[in-house]
């Protein structure tokens, strides 16, 4: 009985994802994924979305017009997301084995607090094998937590951090990492960051990087 | 000293996630021709994995693929160490560089969460289950036989892994009871400080003593533990302390009937048995895996991965059979790693209609305890295809 009831309070469902990444970017999270369909994604391009979750992302895609393939591990998201975003093409692939998706493919490679749940060697792998999926002049879009270097930022980014993943997993057992490094593994990767944009005082970023 | 203080730790959180960085390590001197062996990345375990193999004298590489910081077992039960997992891990490390070789030797007790045939099919990698323990690691691969010894394959609850989740499981009931009990004391005074102590002491007796209690596992050896422990206290009050008859009756029922609730609790620490309410209170078995046979391809896989020993093979109709039904715990590695689909696991509900096993049944139901099995792809294999000799 004890066991199960740790395992019921930390049981993952779809809706206490969506939830928990609601409260950890104090609902950022929806309004980036506006600014990507709208400011970085045109119609008729093809785009893969790493991790896409319940697919919310995906389906404003869909509508803006471009053609989606989405990919994540878990099959109740894709579940959610096969209904959310009918008009994409969601599978079941682990970011590792994208190379199976073809070669020079995609214009856009886009990921929403996915990355960060890689290792640091699923990382690498995932931004060398992604650079190599998308099309000449193609962007990769990312938006995550990521550590700033500066030791001010820094201390200001765990300051405001630790209490926002404190607060997430007590209302909803969820949490999320932080990519570190970030940068300097898409420079290693042959990437050429295009544009950053901030959010929440440095917490989160927008990042998109061209294939250079 | 921060070993020390870990070791602490996972004598009372064990439950808890303990994550160590995932990747690739060597473990002595391994060379193009060394075998190649997966693990989760849970401290513990790693940290038992790299000494144990060490001890040995085995030089290999070790894949610490993320399970969430969860242990093996449990991390593949939950859906935290898949197929995907060691997809990802063998690819991402680069140690098809590293050797000559195709073999990845993934934990036995991985195969609730890992698919042979996906594995094989999605790396080109040839997987091989290997022991349930890493103490037996070495004469496993000592033997060159591709797969384990039927010794080898069993789990085992040995007394000083009893001993650590006795400790466990003592003190995770205490930190759930705290709260209820302290209110309760409102009206019995005292009685939150005196019964966490009667807990903590009940759940690694209960634990430690499991295989000499009489009666079936659950309630029974916990009301037996009960009433040795509360006939000790009489006698003790009795004859050395003053305690008044009501009170005296009062704490020896107290402790049976928290002895009751402590064997009911104890087999979710184990690895031996499940957690079912009607299998801990009434006795009743209400697993049922079989075997289709018209489906059976003879592959052994089912009983290659079977901790508990549930499968024979009959060698007259050449399929295997369930033999062994009553030491089956569930835990889904044959329905997971089946190629044909060949096993099913059918929970014998409502077959009692009388009120205790009706108002379990409805508990079980509130609680939401539906288990969907994870039924793999049906793939075409020919026998002796999953290399047995």
């Amino acid at each position: 009985m004890s066991t199960l009831v740790y395992m019921k309070l930390l049981e993952q469902t779809p809706a206490k994802y969506d939830r928990g990444m609601r409260v950890i970017t104090l609902g950022r999270v929806d309004r980036i994924k506006r600014e990507i369909a709208a400011g970085w994604v045109e119609p008729g391009h093809s785009v893969l979305e790493l991790g896409c979750g319940t697919g919310s992302l995906a389906r404003l895609m869909t509508e803006r017009g471009a053609d989606v393939t989405g990919i994540d591990i878990s099959e109740p998201m894709l579940a959610v997301a096969r209904d959310a975003a009918p008009a994409a093409t969601v599978m079941h692939l682990t970011a590792t084995e994208i190379e199976r998706l073809g070669e020079s493919c995609f214009d856009r490679i886009v990921a929403t607090l996915s990355l960060s749940e890689l290792s640091e060697d699923e990382l690498d792998y995932v931004l060398h094998a992604s650079a190599r999926l998308l099309k000449p002049g193609g962007l990769l879009v990312v938006a995550d937590e990521v550590v700033p270097i500066p030791l001010r930022q820094r201390m200001l980014f765990w300051l405001i951090r630790y209490p926002l993943a404190a607060l997430t997993f007590l209302l909803t057992q969820n949490t999320t990492h932080a990519l570190r490094g970030f940068e300097r593994r898409l420079e290693d990767a042959g990437y050429r960051t295009v544009s950053t944009k901030p959010y929440l005082l440095g917490t989160l970023a927008l990042i998109v990087s061209e294939r250079a | 000293m921060w070993n020390v203080l870990k070791d602490i730790w996972f004598l009372f959180g064990r439950l808890f996630p303990y994550p160590t960085r995932p990747g690739l390590r060597r473990i002595g001197d391994p060379d193009r021709s060394s075998p190649v062996l997966v693990t989760g990345n849970f401290e513990l375990t790693v940290r038992t994995v790299i000494e144990t193999l060490e001890r040995d004298g085995i030089d290999a590489w070790l894949l610490i693929a993320p399970s969430k910081g969860v242990n093996v077992w449990c991390a593949a039960g939950g859906g935290h160490f898949t197929t995907d997992s060691v997809v990802s891990i063998i690819k991402t490390t680069g140690v098809e560089k590293l050797v000559d070789h195709r073999r990845v030797i993934l934990p036995q007790l991985s195969a609730n969460g890992v698919n042979y045939w996906a594995v094989k099919e999605r790396t080109g990698w040839k997987p091989r289950f290997g022991p349930a323990h890493i103490k037996d690691f070495a004469a496993y691969i000592r033997s060159g036989k591709q797969i384990t010894e039927r010794e080898h394959r069993h789990v085992s609850f040995d007394l000083p892994e009893r001993l650590a989740m006795g400790t466990n499981l003592g003190f995770n009931v205490s930190l759930i009871l705290a709260l209820p009990l302290i209110i309760a004391s409102f009206w019995v005074a005292g009685l939150w400080w005196k019964t966490i102590p009667i807990l903590f002491m009940l759940s690694v007796l209960s634990t430690v003593l499991v295989f000499w209690l009489p009666g079936k596992i659950g309630v029974q050896k916990g009301l037996a533990l009960g009433v040795l422990t509360a006939a000790t206290y009489a006698l003790v009050a009795q004859t050395a302390l003053d305690v008044p008859p009501w009170s005296l009756v009062g704490w020896s029922a107290w402790i049976l009937a928290v002895s009751a609730f402590v064997g009911y609790d104890m087999p979710s620490w184990s690895p031996l048995w499940r957690q079912d309410a009607k299998e801990l209170i009434l006795g009743v078995r209400t697993t049922h895996v079989a075997i289709i046979p018209e489906r059976c391809i003879n592959c052994h896989l089912c009983d290659i991965v079977c901790p508990v020993d549930v499968f024979a093979h009959n060698p007259e109709t050449k399929k295997y059979e369930v033999a062994n039904l009553d030491a089956c715990e569930a835990c889904g590695a044959c329905i997971e790693n089946c190629p044909t689909e060949a096993i099913v696991n059918n929970f014998r509900e409502g077959v009692c209609a009388c009120p205790t096993c009706l108002a379990i049944d409805g508990v079980s139901k509130l609680a939401g305890k539906s288990r969907k099995s994870r039924q793999p792809e049906p793939s075409s294999c020919t026998e002796g295809e999953c290399g047995c000799d």
